[in-house]
């Protein structure tokens, strides 16, 4: 079994639900987001179109930031996820060099969003546990699918762009749309056989 | 004096061992998703949508999942604040001093007692838009003090006075939305449903997703492609206001050039076949009084209700009693040849060629004629729908303008039926356990619709009698407006004066709305709030407006707070079309903190002291439509839990309290073809000819004559026409572009940019906290993407802020996200960020319009660089 994920583009209307149910569900620090939402406008007035492309952590298989990792803290979980051993990372950060996708945070001190007034209730609840000067991201919501739910953007998903399964099964709902819609990874060319597809919007 | 607000919160005691998930209802926006929110030792840590709930479905967008750093925002209010300063004006320091609550509400009491006792119009109760359930206490409230005067800050001017009064008279129906799930052409003006807006927020945009996925043609009409736009499957740029003109020419394509209308809709749903004399009204039955039609069958007038609707003449000039007169299609039909797509290509920009295309393609989709069965029931099948809202109908136009666009639905036939343009679900035939929530539109005046249901002062239709001002909006007088720029304009004395308003208002009651940012320039809504005697305000922060406040109360937000209803009336929230009715509460999943109280509790005990309760109980009780053994009685003092009890045990029966719905959240049932689709099987006929505009436009001239204004004809003829904003007749080299704004899909209102997810998501986005120009236009004018600008009107009105170039702007355009741009310390994560686009916009009687009171949104403007991109 590999987890992947396809995000149907076509679908995708940029409401940013991904982005902050993501934060909600992790309680990540300020300034990082293990989804987010990025914009790009395609084409010259008046033939032209916004771009909504969500992005996250890819899980690839071929991941150079397990690669370069030195104390293997970024290890491929069970399923093919790219989870990253905080008792393990040195925060030397390498593996943000390698990603080529910009899908890493480095942790490098306590931040609260109401700096003044120290950590909210939620923050104390959720933030804290988040460990210092290591590099945290997506793992595909490792918590929640230990106890048998979906990850939050994809519960979440209003529009209904995002499908989570097993991408060696020939039969999953994310298969078939790859092979039906002609699913596509970013940046093919690193070579990285990301688990995260899009389809054309 | 200073007041520390900010406080390192403590956990509630005895809180440890909690680990509830408690379902209840996002406020947010005016959506109001349920939700369910994870309580876990007194905090609670997340927010997800309720699955159970057909509003929502289980979604929320990146607002509603955010709720919880509003909610844990160490500003919050959480004591009662009294003004120690008398001086009120921007930054000035009211000096704060916390107070009681029996201090705070015995100086309130004692002022409303005195106030009523003299003239109970003397009290203006507001409330914001986003807590649609507040409707019930605070009108409650107001109805039982005995004063008209109740407002919602910017809704109405900022929303639709026409789009709702609108959608009230042709659909029985707050708002329109396409039927995603058979609709196969959408045609969208200046709108964003499906897209992360407005009601039914999260189930639309399931809908709409599946529908574009499906192949549904969507055509968004923008000045700007963002949201909707940039999903549709063609945008159309336009010069800012101009819609009716498009959507007018459209319709002459339509009737005058492709002859592809529905006849038998027209016929039997429209007032089209009703004779028109040359005085512009029916000609009518000298016995019944009834419009006469001409009747093929016999060739003779008689009244419509006497002639199959088959029988009906749509053309032709006929002669009654000696009388020329034309059915009303004719008059319409006539009057559209006035409205060619060259001629709306130079008001709206967009090419001829292009307006006869669209037009085309929307007759041929609609497929008139055809029918579809739907869970066994055959139906009329038009799939195709126009709709608008915001952006089409913000201006001095906006009843024309909306008017113009839906009449592209009633000419084709495609108006509550499947697949075309739906309101939200203005028929249900009730709760099957009680048979109550039984609503269904039917005839009225002149076998016009009535709705069934509705959520402001008076039903659309038929509308109020003017009369001599009371209501210090002047919605009284100008019947067709809904909420009114006079609440604070700069000539507000002048109009008040020259219109004969008897009394001048005294004490605000404000719940949540920041009006010094929700309606217009800020000196203006400053100079109408420094003439109040008292000012109260429930809030969850202090805020602009708290400037000129008097007494601050310390609101619970909605995760602490209790509600029979999650929002008012409760099809408000519903998606339409198929699917199931749902009924879910609102209830608190965290305790107050400080002396933070529950806003229904505070007015309850308010009412008390100030002696109105047994009215405010008939005010809930007619509302609420309570009936025995649920009616309140006059006396007794309930809480708002007990009344909140008493309605859903009304609704739903005795096994349907409050408590069931503390656990259970949300009661469903299954919808029925003939709900959504009721309109094949309703005998009422809409206006496609606003023949009681004639009679309004009298009335109202005759009781202002006395004062020397005449409402001028072109606001009352009983067919659209296109009366540009006053912004339009700006001429003044260097003012070149037209100024809008829009509603961005991270924020609501003005309040959300407090909240530091949605503020951190909205710096990182490209357009949020920008002021958008035309890349191509901008680069002529040597400007770059980052440089600082200033933004400046004729009368030297303006704004600063960096500038986005872009190529997804029309070239006259220049778009800002509307209500950013705080500068209040209450609200320190809001301060500083987006421009306040507001503070372009005139407030006055000249800027109204003369039909509907709803506000010239476009500001034509002149841009400076004032700094180099960083």
């Amino acid at each position: 079994m590999r987890l992947g994920m396809v995000i149907d583009l076509k679908r995708c209307i940029a409401c940013y639900g991904c982005q902050l149910s993501c934060k909600a569900e992790h309680g990540t620090p300020p300034g990082v987001f293990f989804a987010r939402v990025l914009k790009r406008e395609e084409g010259r007035y008046p033939t032209v179109r916004q771009l909504f492309l969500p992005v996250l952590c890819n899980h690839c298989d071929d991941a150079p930031c397990v690669e370069v990792c030195p104390t293997e803290a970024s290890h491929h979980a069970p399923h093919g996820v790219v989870d990253i051993d905080h008792d393990k990372c040195v925060g030397c950060r390498a593996c943000m060099m390698a990603c080529p996708y910009s899908n890493r945070y480095f942790h490098d001190e306590r931040q609260f969003y109401f700096p003044e007034s120290g950590p909210t209730l939620y923050e104390a609840a959720r933030s804290e546990r988040h460990p210092e000067r290591v590099v945290m991201k997506c793992n595909f919501c490792a918590e929640r699918r230990a106890d048998g739910k979906l990850p939050a953007c994809v519960a979440n998903c209003a529009a209904g762009a995002r499908y989570f399964g097993d991408l060696h099964d020939p039969n999953s709902e994310v298969s078939r749309l790859i092979k039906d819609r002609g699913g596509f990874t970013l940046h093919p060319e690193a070579g990285t056989g990301p688990a995260v597809y899009y389809l054309a919007p | 004096m200073t007041i520390h607000l900010s406080r390192r919160e403590e956990k509630p005691s005895n809180a440890s061992g909690i680990d509830k998930w408690v379902p209840s209802a996002c406020a947010l926006c005016y959506a109001t998703c349920s939700i369910r929110a994870h309580n876990v030792d007194g905090v609670v840590i997340k927010i997800e949508g309720n699955p159970d709930s057909v509003v929502g479905k289980g979604k929320l967008c990146g607002k509603g999942v955010s709720g919880l750093m509003g909610h844990y925002d160490p500003n919050r209010l959480t004591r009662p604040l009294r003004r120690t300063n008398p001086r009120k004006g921007i930054g000035v320091d009211p000096g704060w001093k916390e107070i009681s609550w029996e201090e705070a509400l015995t100086e309130i009491a004692e002022t409303l007692k005195r106030v009523r006792a003299e003239d109970p119009r003397k009290l203006v109760v507001q409330r914001t838009t986003t807590v649609t359930a507040s409707r019930i206490p605070f009108h409650s409230f107001a109805a039982g003090f005995g004063t008209p005067n109740i407002a919602t800050a910017g809704g109405g001017l900022h929303c639709g006075n026409g789009a709702h009064e609108i959608s009230g008279i042709m659909h029985a129906s707050w708002s329109v939305v396409p039927d995603f799930a058979y609709c196969n052409y959408a045609i969208y003006f200046g709108a964003s449903k499906g897209h992360s807006a407005g009601h039914a927020s999260c189930s639309n945009m399931g809908l709409a997703a599946d529908a574009r996925a499906r192949g549904m043609k969507m055509v968004v009409v923008d000045p700007m492609c963002n949201f909707a736009s940039a999903k549709a499957s063609e945008w159309v740029p336009l010069r800012v206001g101009t819609d009716g003109p498009l959507a007018l020419a459209m319709c002459n394509v339509i009737v005058n050039e492709l002859g592809r209308i529905d006849e038998p809709y027209l016929q039997s749903k429209t007032n089209g076949p009703y004779l028109i004399g040359p005085d512009k009204r029916y000609v009518r039955d000298p016995g019944s009084g009834e419009p006469l039609v001409w009747d093929c069958g016999c060739n003779e007038a008689r009244p419509y209700t006497k002639v199959p609707s088959a029988s009906m003449a749509l053309l032709g000039e006929y002669r009654v009693d000696g009388v020329a007169c034309h059915p009303a299609f004719q008059l319409l039909k006539d009057h559209l040849q006035s409205f060619s797509p060259e001629a709306a290509e130079a008001i709206t920009t967009v090419p001829a060629a292009n307006i006869r295309r669209l037009a085309t393609e929307f007759a041929t989709e609609a497929r008139i004629g055809s029918t579809i069965v739907i869970d066994g029931v055959n139906v009329p099948y038009r799939p195709v729908a126009a709709i608008a809202f915001r952006g089409s109908q913000g201006h001095m136009n906006s009843t024309y303008n909306f008017l113009g666009i839906d009449l592209l639905n009633q000419l084709v036939g495609a108006a509550d039926v499947a697949g075309g343009c739906l309101g939200f679900n203005p028929a249900c035939n009730g709760f099957p356990g009680t048979g109550r929530l039984k609503y269904r539109p039917k005839p009225g005046r002149d076998g016009l619709m009535v709705s069934g249901t509705w959520m402001g002062y008076h039903y659309p239709y038929p509308m109020a009698e003017p009369r001599a001002p009371q209501n210090i909006g002047l919605q009284d007088l100008f019947v067709m407006g809904m909420n009114s720029p006079f609440l604070a304009s700069s000539d507000q004395e002048e109009v008040w004066t020259r219109f004969g308003l008897p009394y001048r208002p005294e004490v605000l009651l404000n719940f949540g709305a920041n009006m010094l940012m929700s309606m217009g320039t800020k000196e203006t809504v400053a100079a109408a709030l420094q003439r109040y005697k008292l000012i109260v305000s429930f809030d969850l922060f202090l805020n602009e407006t708290s400037d000129f406040v008097d007494i601050v109360l310390p609101d619970c937000d909605y995760l602490q707070s209790m509600d029979s209803r999650s929002t008012w009336p409760f099809i408000f929230g519903h998606p339409a079309g198929m699917g199931e009715w749902c009924w879910g509460i609102r209830q608190p999943a965290d305790e107050p903190r400080g002396e933070q109280r529950r806003f229904a509790d505070v007015l309850l005990d308010l009412a008390d002291r100030v002696g109105i309760l047994p009215d405010v109980h008939a005010a809930m009780n007619a509302s609420l439509n309570l009936e025995a053994p649920y009616r309140l009685l006059p006396d007794r003092r309930y809480s708002w839990d007990e009344i909140c009890d008493a309605e859903l045990k009304n609704n739903f029966g005795e096994a349907h309290g409050l408590g069931w719905f503390k656990k259970n959240g949300v009661i469903t049932w299954p919808k029925t073809p003939d709900e959504p689709y009721w309109r094949a099987t309703t005998e009422a006929r809409v206006p496609i000819y606003w023949e009681f505009m004639v009679d309004i436009h009298e009335k109202i001239n005759k009781i202002t004559q006395q004062c020397g204004y005449k409402a001028p004809d072109e606001y009352y003829d009983p067919l659209p026409l296109f009366n540009p904003c006053l912004s339009h007749e700006c001429k003044t080299p260097g003012f070149d572009f037209y100024a809008f704004y829009y509603r961005d899909t991270l924020h609501s209102n003005s309040y959300t940019t407090e909240n530091p997810w949605l503020d951190e998501a909205a710096r990182l986005d490209p357009y949020s906290y920008t002021i958008v120009v035309n890349r191509s236009v901008g680069e002529a004018r040597g400007l770059k993407s980052g440089d600082l600008i200033r933004v400046e009107t004729e009368v030297g009105r303006s704004v600063e802020g960096r500038i986005c170039l872009s190529e997804a702007i029309h070239p006259e355009g220049l778009g800002i996200a509307g209500l950013a741009g705080h500068w209040h310390a209450g609200m320190p994560v809001a301060k500083g960020k987006g421009v306040f686009f507001n503070e372009l916009l005139e407030l006055d009687f000249a800027h109204a319009s003369p039909q509907n009171l709803n506000l010239d949104l476009c500001a034509k403007v002149k841009v400076t660089r004032i700094g180099e991109a960083p």
